[in-house]
């Protein structure tokens, strides 16, 4: 047996391995690829405190998906919601609707009506400062001779002068929910909602999951509108969004992966005029493929659906090595035999690997997970692809296999008009006109990093969004305060100190409300200050409190009573309290305890408008331990970081193949790389003029462009003379095979891949009309 | 007026059933004037617990169908609270100390219809809320409300209504002990029913 055999059979061996893991991975352990978008973004370790709000704001959100039904009439928008819980009810496995428990909200006052004396709003306490007796003397009697006055939180006694009340109501107020008949209730101009929250069982990411939850969300929909059908619906959760991703995704690896087959199909089969090219080059790209996934699993324990999306543009780059082959068989005499051939090709074959694989390895080099496994699983694909060539190639084709087509002739013949760059006036003139107009484009590129770059929601979701948070003036979960102390004690004076900075922008209008702990239970700093206050303000002897009496002919003994009773209720609060009673459930995603010694909570804010943040967030400003956090703004700083970071990535890329080549290429290693840069500056030049902003995902496909482009360039210095169409032709389908699969990259609807197809389309289609201008004929020909 | 506020929160906290009132409600109907304005004078006794004397105040009080109320406490302290669609007001003179918008505070709504229909008499309304028990006689009615929900039962105790063609007293009973109760005379119905210093507040 021969040494190819023998290389062949175990590449067999090898083969078969990954496909029996492969068969088991999809058909035993029924692997589902990872949809969660966010894992494309880097964890960061910088502040594990501001990272654990983060993810501690994110969890409490992922799960969670909220519906309002909404009618003109109430009893028709109670009717459709029945409906749509109803439908929902019967999957208990999947949903859990939110009761609304009336023991909870009678019981949930009690615990602050024994310590109403310390619980004052921030008016209320101006005021207690600042207004004269009388005025609280007056507030006192008013009430006291109130019509319907008796009841409420408690006797007149208990809050004679209406304190508790007025912090309860500005409490009622953090949100405009409030409970009728059993559901809650919300309401604008035109309708009134049913708000039915709902907490997902099963995890919100997975696309099972999805598949189950939507077509159950459209059902329960549906119910509503059959009982109901003026219904209005609006839902929001992390789920409607991911399995938008999901589809969306699935809908664009089909539609690449087979319009890219489809173009290599049809340009093989009029290159070679065969079938048998066509199904070894497809069978090298599938085995890149299965070894690339398989090794992946390996690796990460899990794949993420983007990288099977990048994965899909692989077939782009994984043809390279067999058409190579194929090209150079065509061309070559029938009497060289394949492994002869090979042994030829081999050294220009190295070196497109090697230049690829380090192309996508820059992308590995990023802190993006996601974009982590999408550089690994692509460069094994490419190895593996490679090495079916190397091993397979030479055993399967032999010198007669091969017949040219017709487009080979007519294509090949171009080669011959194309220019030749010289050292002359034309080439000068080229030059400078190519500087200027470079110049010009490059410096009309902008740059974004907004985050929204990486997912298009489609118009309904997020309008649906938009309603929703106005209708619930919910805080956003992305823009916050960050508090934080060596005790909780200081954490909510912390908050206390932050409030009052709030309290001027809510009267400017910037923001309408916050959430925060210490409005309901303040530090414990304030609530000593406040019953001083009030035993100095209200009770003390010759105060309002006797006011009272003198009015109502009342003596001392009813003055002692009555203050003695207002002085238990000022025992102080504490947050433990607090935090055991079901009354601080909606809060409690506020507090993050304690970590490494330090107490953290979170400043929610409500009614903040992109446009006020700037100036929201000076309220943080020389406070100690407050922090503004900004989900949005850390991710697209981190975009923008790394955008900066992967330029220079890509210039000392460029270094590190030059090194690379140097060995073999000598003095014409710059012919190898010149087409390359020359396109890539080109190709920012032309997005400049087509008013493009620059984005991270630009950059990173001039790096890979640099590994495509350098196999042209490979191909082309080894076969110097220009009577030799074989790299030509080797190019031209290659290249037209990845404009083909990356253009249709650009079709993608997520601007992030569509920016990525667009830089890789002209990139490619750019060095495949540079390269043959920077053959070497004359020296070759010596 | 924050008690107000209260018993607004409570009832928005109750959540209504329907279900039908051991109350004779079609023969009270019956007997309802209901006119589209009534005015008249009114006379409030209180009697708190832990107090020795009972607070008595006198005012006058406008219900206009389709707007709203209107209560005027004249003595001891005069103050008046005017309840709309969209708002509950109270002035104390002419300063403005306490307003509930509906846009901030969506059970303003639901709590301006209980209490007018208290003061109409239009125990339809109150059913969903309240558990009725009443009689009637030639000369007049006379109903027992207690509340469905227990948090509204002990934020505003128990009602007891007697009227005639008009509602003429109100009694209140607190779970803690407090009573008030509320005598209406003097009243009169028609445009004429308001006097122009009521007219303008509304």
């Amino acid at each position: 047996m021969t040494r190819t055999r023998q290389l062949a059979l175990l590449w067999l061996l090898a083969v078969c391995l990954l496909l029996g893991h492969n068969v088991y991975l999809w058909a035993v352990k029924r692997i589902v690829p990872d949809t969660d978008i966010m894992a494309l973004l880097p964890v960061q370790e910088r502040d594990p405190v501001l990272q654990q709000s983060f993810s501690h704001m994110v969890d409490a959100a992922q799960q969670r998906v909220v519906v309002l039904v909404g009618a003109a009439d109430w009893d028709d928008a109670k009717r459709a919601a029945d409906a749509y819980s109803t439908t929902l009810a019967a999957r208990k496995d999947i949903f859990d609707a939110t009761p609304i428990n009336e023991q909870t909200q009678s019981d949930w006052l009690s615990l602050f009506q024994q310590h109403r004396l310390i619980l004052l709003t921030a008016r209320q306490e101006a005021q207690l400062r600042d207004q004269p007796a009388q005025f609280w003397l007056d507030a006192a009697l008013a009430k006291l001779y109130a019509p319907f006055g008796g009841p409420k939180l408690g006797s007149w006694q208990e809050d004679p002068f209406g304190l508790f009340s007025g912090w309860v109501q500005e409490r009622a107020q953090e949100t405009p929910v409030r409970p009728r008949d059993g559901h809650l209730f919300v309401a604008d101009g035109q309708r009134q909602y049913v708000l039915l929250p709902l907490t997902l069982k099963v995890p919100a990411l997975s696309m099972t999951a999805q598949e189950t939850v939507l077509p159950l969300l459209k059902q329960a929909g549906d119910a509503a509108r059959k009982a109901t059908p003026q219904a209005e619906l609006i839902q929001a959760g992390v789920i409607l969004h991911a399995a938008n991703a999901s589809s969306q995704a699935s809908g664009e690896v089909s539609t690449i992966g087979i319009g890219s087959l489809l173009g290599i199909i049809l340009l093989m089969w009029f290159a070679f005029h065969s079938f048998k090219p066509i199904s070894l080059i497809l069978l090298s790209i599938g085995i890149g493929c299965l070894g690339a996934l398989s090794v992946c699993w390996m690796l990460f324990g899990q794949i993420h659906l983007m990288t099977l999306v990048f994965g899909a543009s692989l077939i782009g780059v994984a043809q390279d090595y067999g058409i190579y082959f194929l090209c150079n068989r065509l061309a070559a005499d029938e009497k060289l035999d394949s492994p002869a051939l090979l042994k030829r090709l081999l050294p220009g074959l190295c070196l497109t690997l090697l230049a690829a694989v380090i192309g996508y390895m820059g992308l590995a080099l990023t802190p993006f997970p996601g974009l982590r496994q999408m550089a690994v699983f692509s460069a094994l694909g490419l190895v593996f692809a490679w090495l079916t060539v190397v091993f397979w190639f030479p055993t399967l084709i032999g010198g007669r296999t091969l017949k040219s087509g017709g487009l080979v002739r007519v294509y090949g013949a171009a080669l011959r008009r194309w220019p030749l760059l010289r050292f002359n006036r034309a080439t000068l003139v080229a030059a400078v006109g190519f500087v200027l107009a470079a110049g010009y484009g490059v410096s009309r590129l902008g740059a974004n990093d907004d985050i929204r770059l990486l997912q298009n929601p489609p118009k309904h979701l997020i309008a649906d969004q938009i309603k929703l948070s106005k209708l619930l003036d919910a805080p956003t979960p992305v823009q916050y305060f960050l508090v934080r102390g060596d005790s909780g004690e200081t954490v909510l004076q912390r908050e206390e100190a932050l409030k009052a900075r709030l309290d001027k922008l809510i009267a400017a209008k910037r923001i309408s409300g916050y959430q925060a702990m210490s409005n309901w239970v303040p530090s414990a700093k304030t609530q000593a200050e406040r019953r001083s206050l009030i035993e100095a303000k209200l009770l003390a002897d010759g105060g309002p409190l006797q006011g009272i009496a003198t009015q109502t002919g009342e003596d001392a003994q009813w003055i002692a009573a009555t203050r003695a009773g207002l002085l238990t209720a000022a025992a102080p609060l504490t947050l433990d309290d607090f935090l055991k009673t079901p009354a601080s459930d909606p809060w409690r995603h506020l507090w993050l305890g304690q970590t490494n010694g330090v107490y953290a909570s979170i400043v929610a804010l409500r009614g903040l408008s992109n446009a006020a943040v700037p100036q929201v967030l000076l309220a943080a400003e020389g406070l100690d331990g407050v922090q503004w956090a900004d989900k949005v703004a850390e991710i697209s700083s981190v975009l923008g970081r790394y955008r900066q970071y992967m330029s220079w990535v890509v210039l000392g890329a460029y270094a590190v193949v030059y090194a690379l080549l140097f060995p073999r290429y000598r003095r014409k290693t710059w012919r190898v790389l010149a087409p390359t840069a020359l396109a890539s500056i080109a190709t920012l030049a032309l997005l400049g003029f087509a008013s493009q902003n620059l984005q991270l995902f630009h950059v990173l496909a001039l790096m890979l462009l640099l590994g495509v482009g350098v196999d042209y360039g490979i191909f082309m210095q080894e076969h110097p003379d220009r009577r030799d169409r074989t790299p030509w032709l080797a190019v031209g389908m290659s290249a037209a095979n990845t404009i083909l699969s990356f253009g249709l990259l650009g079709l993608s609807s997520t601007p992030a891949l569509q920016a990525f197809g667009l830089t890789m389309l002209l990139g490619t289609a750019l060095v495949w009309l540079i390269v043959p201008c920077f053959g070497s004929t004359k020296e070759s020909t010596q | 007026m924050n008690k107000l506020k209260i018993v607004i929160a409570a009832v928005s906290l109750a959540a209504l059933n329907h279900a039908q009132a051991a109350v004779p409600a079609a023969k009270i109907q019956a007997m309802l004037a209901k006119p589209p304005i009534m005015c008249g004078r009114f006379d409030q006794t209180k009697q708190l617990a832990g107090m020795k004397k009972p607070l008595a105040s006198e005012g006058r009080f406008c219900v206009v169908a389709g707007k709203g109320v209107l209560w005027r406490t004249l003595k001891p302290f005069p103050s008046t609270l005017r309840l709309t669609r969209d708002e509950i007001v109270n002035y104390q003179g002419d300063r403005v100390a306490m307003r509930l918008d509906a846009k901030t505070e969506p059970t303003v709504r639901v709590i301006n219809n209980v209490l007018f229909s208290l003061l109409a008499g239009d125990l339809g309304q109150l059913d969903t809320l309240f558990d009725g028990d009443g009689s009637v006689d030639a000369d007049g009615w006379s109903v027992a409300l207690k509340p469905r929900q227990a948090a509204l039962e002990k934020a505003i105790g128990t009602i007891k209504l007697e009227g005639g063609a008009y509602v003429k007293s109100i009694v209140m009973n607190e779970a803690g002990g407090d009573r008030t109760t509320i005598v209406f005379s003097a009243i009169q119905s028609g445009e004429a029913a308001m006097t122009k210093e009521e007219a303008a507040l509304f």
